[in-house]
């Protein structure tokens, strides 16, 4: 089920910027709406939102997260296989494949090529066939707190 | 909603330049899985009887799997379909890298392309929107320059598969290329997408893939996975040739388990079989006349896979695959990096041409790669030309100057740079060895090793029977990716279905070579397994794992919902390759024209070597084939009971 906007929006367009499939549509200071075909429930928009105008796919009420506090990728190299299917599900592209530094190791491992990108959607944990990924807050801005 | 599968196929007509989606009911998946079945259902029907491969009528289509981006493992597979200008026939080619998913993501099973573009091309297609682009600033570009310059013009999480310098200049044994130079080499669908003027398909959607079970099936894959690491440590790459010389010299025949394969696929990739093969009589050496006699370890030590791996940098991994069979190497003089050689390049360029130069290897591979050109055609017809060179069927006149001897790499190199550009006798030679025999006349045509017109795989059946079998009946003949005695050692079939024979671990070797009920059984059941893989999306390597190591059955179950046995399954890889032969009844082909050139299958027999003195019953053994899916036994065509039996329904 597509995610929706509420007519609580406020057309600030900051959902537009981080909707990985161009989903979201509307004039600025107008009232959004989502694509319902296109939208990927990646929940991006209801993450940014400011004024709490997202629905997700059942109806709830999308809280605002801010960004530093996005949830990211970590990886457990030790249960992955290389299948390489997270760098693939991610709707941004924000992944790649590299060998480990230290290792001898020739096969290379995923990894966050762009944190920036990263819009916390989880799907790549969800797809990993080896649960060698978890989403969490990354360390540092945990210890900053809501201030990171 | 479906589940596993998207339930919808894109249309586009490039003469009129129409673009649509459509919806694709239920009953088509579950009669003919997604991937290989669908297009072979969708092709079957509405290419029209006698249609030109070249011309407008010809569709050319790309599919993915019916487990791709399901998280079950090896499932990156991708093909392109459509009807042969190499053989005639029924035409699909294989390919891995990233392809495959991308389809899917832009919420599509397959992308179906008729009709000739007025001017070069791309399609482009989104979750959204699907168009057409002007392609003249790629055109002419190699496959990888192209490629790159379509994702900085398209975002970098687009994924394109496009042709070369050969499919534009339709040479019949070119590919369609994708992932910085893999290639759906084979059946000369190059040929086609340049015919229509189609430079590339570029995808960028993000759609998510409906799995029925996600858990189930990341639960079979985590298993799975386990078996892909298991890996103890192997002799070194220069023993190989020894061990290959060691099995030579048995008079009994080990059945292959397919983890031992595996473990050499995960170390050295496919190349770990370069100079084992030549020395055990897996490898054809010197158009099929030669063997390790003529091509001894000594000669092909540059080939030893531990050279090779010295050069890579990273292993290559295509989607969903745990295993890492391909490599990124570098390279010396232009190009810094490539795809590492595949064992059938190897052969084809190297032992098959008696070409033990390594660096010309590495060289051709890119080059061939880059133009979309298959390399197992390329090197046969370029060992078909160097055989008529040496016989005098063919003169220095003739091929413009070059010394075309066996071996003599800087010949070889400078002749498919002329096969490329089809300039000279590069021109003659473009269009596979069949093309060129008959464009030569007199005695070339003794010299052309094909089936059907096709270049067989770098695997001979006169170690194999199995082999020359699955060259010889399959509709798209000369392919090494669908059955052997091998691959149904390593399939293990046995150990899931009902019925089929079990292989014992030792057995003499005379015995293959005669033909009988129990190796046809084995054949079909490798054509069908092979349909209901290319329908699911998986590589063939996964499945050398065996069926209890990975459960292809049991995934397609787990992602669909369905609730279906191996047999089954069976049944439907039966029909598919019953569509696939109606496919090719339609268009004319007479199946027994399919047959091997005989040199290939021991008619006449090498007198020295590996396979010194084997003859493949060839002709009883298609026979055998055939009755296996009730199909005629002396013409290879399907019956009318046959047809009903299958459920094929004729509309």
């Amino acid at each position: 089920m597509s995610f929706t906007i509420t007519d609580e929006c406020n057309g600030c367009g900051a959902c537009v910027k981080f909707c990985p499939v161009d989903a979201i549509r509307g004039e600025k200071q107008e009232v959004h709406v989502i694509h319902d075909m296109l939208c990927i429930e990646c929940g991006a928009c209801g993450r940014i939102c400011p004024v709490e105008a997202v629905r997700d796919g059942e109806g709830n009420r999308c809280v605002p997260v801010r960004k530093s506090m996005w949830e990211k990728p970590v990886f457990n190299h030790k249960n992955c296989i290389s299948c390489t299917i997270c760098i693939d599900a991610c709707p941004v592209g924000c992944l790649a494949l590299a060998r480990l530094p230290t290792a001898k190791d020739p096969h290379g491992y995923p990894g966050l090529k762009d944190e920036k990108a990263c819009i916390g959607c989880g799907f790549c944990a969800s797809e990993c066939p080896t649960d060698a990924i978890t989403m969490a807050v990354p360390e540092i801005k945990v210890k900053r707190g809501a201030h990171g | 909603m479906p589940d596993a599968y998207m339930g919808s196929i894109l249309r586009v007509d490039l003469s009129g330049e129409t673009i649509s989606e459509e919806r694709i009911p239920d009953s088509i998946y579950e009669n003919y899985l997604s991937g290989l079945g669908l297009a072979a259902y969708i092709l079957f029907k509405e290419i029209p009887a006698g249609a030109d491969p070249l011309g407008p009528d010809n569709i050319l289509g790309f599919v993915s799997g019916l487990l791709t981006g399901t998280g079950s493992l090896f499932a990156g597979r991708w093909m392109v379909t459509g009807k042969s200008p190499l053989t005639g026939g029924w035409g699909d080619a294989n390919c891995g890298g990233t392809f495959s998913p991308a389809i899917k993501r832009c919420g599509y099973d397959g992308i179906f392309i008729r009709g000739i573009s007025e001017n070069p091309v791309y399609l482009y297609v989104t979750g959204e929107k699907a168009e057409l682009r002007d392609a003249s600033h790629v055109w002419g570009k190699d496959a990888v320059e192209a490629e790159k310059m379509l994702v900085a013009e398209t975002g970098p999480r687009s994924r394109v598969a496009l042709i070369g310098e050969a499919g534009e200049k339709r040479s019949l044994i070119s590919g369609i290329c994708n992932d910085g130079g893999r290639i759906a080499a084979r059946s000369g669908l190059g040929a086609v997408m340049g015919s229509k003027r189609l430079k590339a398909v570029v995808l960028n959607g993000a759609k998510r893939i409906p799995v029925h079970d996600r858990d189930a099936v990341h639960k079979l894959s985590g298993k799975c996975g386990q078996w892909v690491r298991m890996q103890s440590p192997l002799i070194p790459g220069g023993m190989m040739a020894y061990l290959g010389a060691f099995m030579r010299f048995l008079p009994v025949q080990m059945a292959l388990d397919g983890m031992l394969y595996k473990m050499f696929l995960r170390k050295w990739g496919t190349g770990s079989m370069n100079q084992m093969s030549v020395e055990m009589g897996d490898a054809p050496v010197k158009n099929w006349l030669g063997s390790h006699i003529d091509f001894t370890a000594k000669k092909s030590a540059a080939t030893n896979p531990d050279i090779l791996k010295q050069r890579e940098i990273i292993k290559y991994h295509c989607y969903a695959c745990p295993l890492g069979c391909g490599g990124i190497c570098s390279t010396k003089g232009k190009y810094a990096r490539t795809h590492k050689p595949e064992y059938e390049s190897v052969i084809a360029l190297g032992g098959l041409c008696m070409n033990n130069d390594i660096e010309s290897i590495f060289y051709l591979n890119e080059l061939l790669n880059r133009a979309g050109m298959d390399t197992i055609s390329a090197g046969a017809t370029v060992a078909f030309a160097i055989e008529c060179y040496e016989s005098g069927v063919i003169t220095r006149h003739d091929t413009g100057g070059l010394e075309l001897t066996w071996g003599n790499s800087t010949a070889i190199v400078e002749l498919v740079r002329a096969m490329i550009r089809r300039e000279g006798i590069g021109d003659i030679l473009a269009d596979g060895s069949r093309k060129a025999a008959e464009r030569i006349g007199g005695d070339a045509k003794s010299h052309a090793v094909h089936a059907g017109g096709q270049e067989p795989g770098m695997h001979d059946g006169r170690d194999d029977p199995g082999y020359a079998l699955h060259y010889s009946v399959e509709p798209t003949p000369g392919r090494h990716t669908i059955g052997s005695f091998m691959y149904y050692e390593m399939f293990q079939l046995w150990k899931v279905i009902k019925g089929l024979p079990r292989i014992w671990p030792l057995y003499m070797k005379g015995s293959k070579y005669t033909a009988n009920k129990k190796k046809a059984v084995m054949g079909a059941a490798c054509s069908r397994f092979m349909n209901v893989v290319n329908g699911a999306g998986l590589c063939l390597f996964g499945t050398f794992l065996g069926a209890k190591r990975i459960p292809t059955f049991d995934w397609i179950n787990a992602a669909t919902g369905w609730s279906r046995t191996p047999e089954e399954y069976m049944e439907i890889g039966g029909r598919i390759q019953t569509v696939k032969q109606l496919f090719n009844i339609k268009h004319g082909i007479e199946p027994n024209n399919f047959l091997l050139t005989g040199r290939a299958t021991g008619d006449p027999p090498l007198v020295e070597g590996a396979n010194a003195g084997r003859t493949v019953d060839i002709k009883g053994m298609i026979r055998d084939y055939w009755k296996q899916f009730g199909w005629d036994e002396k013409t290879g065509k399907p019956t009318a009971e046959s047809v009903i039996r299958s459920g094929i329904r004729e509309d």
